[in-house]
């Protein structure tokens, strides 16, 4: 028995001293399987996976609008061995006090992806242009609807945001909540809602289709996907942009050298063909910042978004 | 689709490599299915990284052929031992159940085989044959339509308790209330949450059903250890024995049930688990011996057995003509099939014919795939129940927890197991039934989500809801069906 | 346990009171017409309604309020039934300190002895069914089941 104790103490004693990592690591995605979020969380831990040798096990932890995955992150111990794929929410959620978690709370490993909104109406909509759809919203306040998140979400604010820009009352465009963008499209299409302001990655299966149009995009350079969709800039000439985008975390206080060894493998990562390849594939955007350009643009999209959520009288 | 495409779609079919493929992930499917508290969602989310590596028609195999077999193998555990595999299997445990407990166990499970297979290939078919006309019908869906459908779903509540309905009615508000708890709700407001950040994100179905199906039973199990176990189900006989009869005798509920399975897959957001709640429910109505229903009677489970397989076909419909998930595991093939190049849209049946038709062959091999497959999964389980009742007991308990474990990876999932297990063994001791309470936790989110949009668009008037055509026409119905017990009951005295 | 349905009634109109109660402190949703308050009163009312019919119902045919099950009344069953409840209440506190192969190997234990195996039979199911777990879970289906105080040895 003592002899056993000893054995397993010393394996103790190796394991501790050896280099990270040594077992499989857990990758916390705050969303569903199948939606764009878990989808880059899964090509990132299946290339992560080739970079630090050992199992990186992707874990949906859903419900709550993103709070139980991000508070399940942020909660995790600080060893490298949880980490997590933080989104745009989190700079959001705490402005509406649905949780006291903020962007300050992690360890950022880098940013991986950013995907702007754009503006959809039906293929057969009578609003060419954004100009035609705002001069609509604000001639008729309340009769048209925009759909493609729950209230309060990303797509919410861009849109609501947009109408405060163009000083017209966001309440003019009343939000039907929906349970991502998907739905709201389908809605779009149903001649439910009239307005989809969701990212063009989101609405591409049906921009192809021919039933949805994309009027604008809310980002400085066009989509690459549709190169003829213009900015608000030539659009509106206004520099409203807002974007969702997807960072890697850590909990907060992880070990200098683990946090070392995580940068340069999602660095890595990031500048592989086979991401590069997958992005572009789906569409999605692609964005890169190291942990301290992370922190600042985490920080810059907190106090936006924040601004922007209380002169929308979404935050109080 | 001429002669050459078919050709080069089967010779991508027969090739060594992906038959193995379809062979692993079948074999993958009914694991995944046969465990409780798996889902055929997770199934998929799990090949998802092995797909990356796979060429397009494999890669896709793989999906098909692991869902299919999940939806089934989840019947396995439901029949033998009271525990759904999956949600899907839920609307007929209980029935399945007591066909076992009555000594008709491979009845149960025969019917619940071979009538998944011809499911599954009636909704191949109608994907095969109708994909972009029922797309635009499906489209056409929208929060009002849904309402109603909800509101229809939520009324074959009152046809499956028939036996007490007050009690029934009990059960399914509380699942309706349990549905409530959390942030996802239109307002994205906490209700009932104290704070609590796991409550916040809602109580999740699979650990509640879990507990209140298993744990339950096993309460009841280990409550009567010291008399000889009833389960009298040692003969091993052939699965098959009888089908043709059921096929001839039940022809009806076969096609009504594979009908309305493949239409509820094809609405997006509306998969196996409610089409297999609705088809339940219908049989009972439509059956010429609904009192026999949730005795140990058949009928029900061949058209809830035949509708769920034939909805995961359905459920592509959308999927590929527009890119709008009609399931969850439709929502992540989505994403695999533009990785590979298969951008779905109503051009994919023209830009990428070899590889759809492939796929569509996968389909049908798959389900094919099924009956020996699940014929000797049959027989591997059945060989479970031999183990001693002081093994067995302990080994589902222990498969218990992990599942409710694996859904969200959270230990909260365990605890919710053990609360509602003990809530569902207290609400069968006094009589109310389990089933109506895990259909409102199954339809509570979508219908407030749809009547609120309903609303909000409308600006507050009830009548839009039955402005739109579709909308009108199963308004009137869910109308009708709702109140048709009250008419009835009026008529006779 | 058997409960009298006057007495369920009860419970289910005193939840509904409750409910209604508590649903009054939720806020208005900003810009819309229907608030998170409104499924819930709706659900408390159905209960409510519900609830007076059964202690109608209950009051009516008479019987003792509540009656214990058989099981209750002692021996093996009472033993195997709070073996199993209090196992998982178990599981619930120590499986994330402890880790789930300690635990799973104590409840199966635990569970085949007082359900009735031999230790010839109790030892071996003990050991392999967490392995077993282990090796369809955290291997195949990469399930993160928590190693406890096996973390440093965890692969």
């Amino acid at each position: 028995m003592k002899r056993l104790v000893a054995a397993l103490l010393f394996f103790a004693a190796a394991a501790a001293h050896a280099q990270y990592p040594q077992r499989p690591v857990q990758l916390i995605v705050p969303w569903g399987a199948g939606g764009g979020t878990d989808a880059t969380a899964r090509i990132i831990a299946s290339l992560l996976e080739r970079e630090l040798k050992q199992p990186i096990n992707v874990v949906n932890r859903t419900g709550g609008s993103g709070v139980v995955g991000h508070q399940a992150i942020a909660s995790s111990p600080a060893d490298g061995y949880t980490l997590g794929m933080i989104t745009v929410e989190i700079t959001m959620m705490h402005w509406v006090g649905l949780t006291p978690l903020t962007y300050k709370d992690y360890t950022p490993v880098g940013l991986v992806n950013a995907d702007p909104a754009g503006i959809h109406v039906r293929v057969d909509s009578p609003y060419k242009s954004t100009k035609d759809l705002i001069a609509a919203i604000k001639a008729t306040p309340g009769k048209m609807k925009a759909s493609g998140t729950g209230q309060g979400g990303i797509w919410h604010l861009a849109i609501a945001g947009l109408l405060k820009d163009q000083g017209v009352e966001p309440t003019a465009l009343p939000w039907v909540p929906s349970n991502g963008a998907a739905p709201g499209l389908q809605d779009l299409v149903a001649g439910g809602v009239d307005v989809v302001p969701c990212s063009i990655p989101e609405a591409r299966s049906m921009i192809d289709a021919g039933k949805v149009r994309a009027l604008a995009i809310m980002d400085a350079n066009p989509p690459a996907l549709y190169p003829g969709v213009p900015t608000l800039r030539k659009e509106l000439g206004t520099d409203w942009a807002i974007a969702a985008w997807r960072v890697i975390a850590a909990p907060k206080g992880i070990p200098a050298d683990v946090h070392k060894t995580l940068v340069n493998a999602l660095k890595k990562v990031y500048d592989s063909k086979d991401y590069k390849d997958f992005m572009a594939s789906r569409g999605f955007g692609v964005l890169w910042a190291d942990p301290e350009g992370t922190a600042k643009f985490m920080a810059k999209s907190d106090s936006d978004l924040g601004a922007a959520l209380k002169a929308v009288g979404l935050a109080k | 689709m001429t002669g050459t495409v078919l050709a080069q779609a089967l010779s991508q079919l027969f090739d060594a490599y992906v038959l193995w493929v379809i062979l692993g992930s079948a074999v993958f499917g009914l694991f995944v299915g046969a465990v409780p508290g798996l889902t055929a969602t997770m199934a998929t989310a799990l090949l998802v990284p092995v797909t990356f590596f796979m060429p397009p028609v494999p890669a896709i195999a793989s999906i098909v052929t692991a869902t299919a077999m999940a939806i089934f193998a989840g019947d396995i555990p439901s029949c033998l031992l009271r525990m759904p595999g999956t949600p899907a299997s839920a609307a007929y445990t209980d029935e399945a159940y007591a066909m076992t407990k009555k000594g008709q166990g491979e009845l149960a499970l025969g019917a619940g085989l071979v009538f998944s297979v011809i499911g599954g290939l009636f909704g191949t078919a109608v994907l095969i044959a109708a994909a972009p006309a029922l797309a635009e019908i499906a489209l056409r869906f929208s929060s009002f339509e849904y309402f109603w459908l909800v509101v229809l779903g939520l009324a074959s509540a009152v046809f499956l308790a028939l036996a007490n309905p007050l009690k029934g009615i009990v059960s399914l508000l509380a699942g309706l209330l349990v549905a409530s708890v959390g942030l996802d709700n239109p307002a994205g407001f906490p209700r009932f949450t104290f704070g609590n950040a796991e409550l916040a994100g809602g109580l999740t179905l699979i650990p509640i059903m879990i507990g209140m199906f298993a744990v339950s039973e096993i309460i009841r199990n280990v409550a009567t250890i010291d008399q000889p176990w009833e389960m009298a189900q040692t003969r091993i006989g052939n699965v098959f024995n009888g089908m043709w009869q059921l096929t001839r005798r039940y022809w009806l509920s076969i096609l009504r049930g594979s009908a309305l399975g493949t239409a509820i897959g094809a609405l997006p957001g509306a998969g196996a688990d409610i089409a297999a709640w609705m088809s339940y429910a219908m049989s009972k109505r439509f059956s010429k011996e609904p009192q026999k229903f949730g005795t140990g009677h058949v009928e029900g489970i061949i058209e809830a057995g035949a509708s769920n397989n034939s909805a995961l076909a359905g459920a592509w419909i959308p999927a590929l003509v527009f890119g709008i998930p009609g399931d969850s595991i439709t929502a992540i093939v989505i994403g695999v099939l533009y990785i590979k190049g298969l951008n779905p849209g109503p051009t994919i049946f023209m830009n990428n014919a070899v590889a759809i038709y492939a796929i569509f062959m996968v389909f049908i091999l798959a389900n094919l795939l099924m009956l020996p497959l699940g014929w000797a999964a049959i027989k591997g389980a059945k060989q479970m129940l031999r183990a001693p009742r002081c093994v067995l007991m302990p080994a589902i308990l222990l498969f218990c927890v992990v599942g409710s474990f694996a859904i969200n990876n959270s230990i909260f999932g365990v605890t919710l197991m053990l609360v509602f297990g003990v809530i569902g063994y207290v609400m069968e001791e006094n009589g109310f039934p389990i089933a109506p309470a895990i259909l409102g936790m199954v339809l509570g989110g979508m219908l407030e989500e749809n009547f609120i949009s309903s609303m909000i668009k409308a600006d507050g008037r009830l009548l839009a809801f039955f402005e739109r055509p579709i909308a009108g026409g199963l308004g009137a119905l869910a109308l009708a069906v709702l109140c048709f017990p009250l008419i009835r009951r009026a008529l006779r005295y | 346990m058997k409960v009298n349905d006057a007495v369920t009634g009860v419970a289910l109109l005193a939840l509904a009171a409750v409910l209604l109660w508590h649903i009054q402190g939720f806020p208005e949703m900003p810009g819309q017409k229907f608030g998170p308050a409104w499924f819930p009163g709706l659900i408390a009312i159905g209960l409510g309604v519900c609830g007076a019919r059964l202690v109608y119902a209950g009051a009516r045919r008479r019987g003792p309020w509540m009656t214990l099950p058989e099981w209750a009344h002692g021996g093996r069953p009472l033993a195997a039934v709070a073996s199993v409840l209090g196992g998982l209440g178990f599981y619930i506190i120590a499986a994330d300190t402890l880790g789930f192969h300690f635990t799973a190997l104590m409840l199966m234990a635990l569970w085949t002895r007082l359900m009735g195996a031999s230790w010839r039979i109790v030892v071996p199911v003990a050991v392999l069914a967490p392995i077993v777990i282990h090796l369809a879970f955290y291997k195949l289906l990469r399930i993160p089941l928590p190693w406890g105080v096996l973390e440093r040895f965890a692969f």
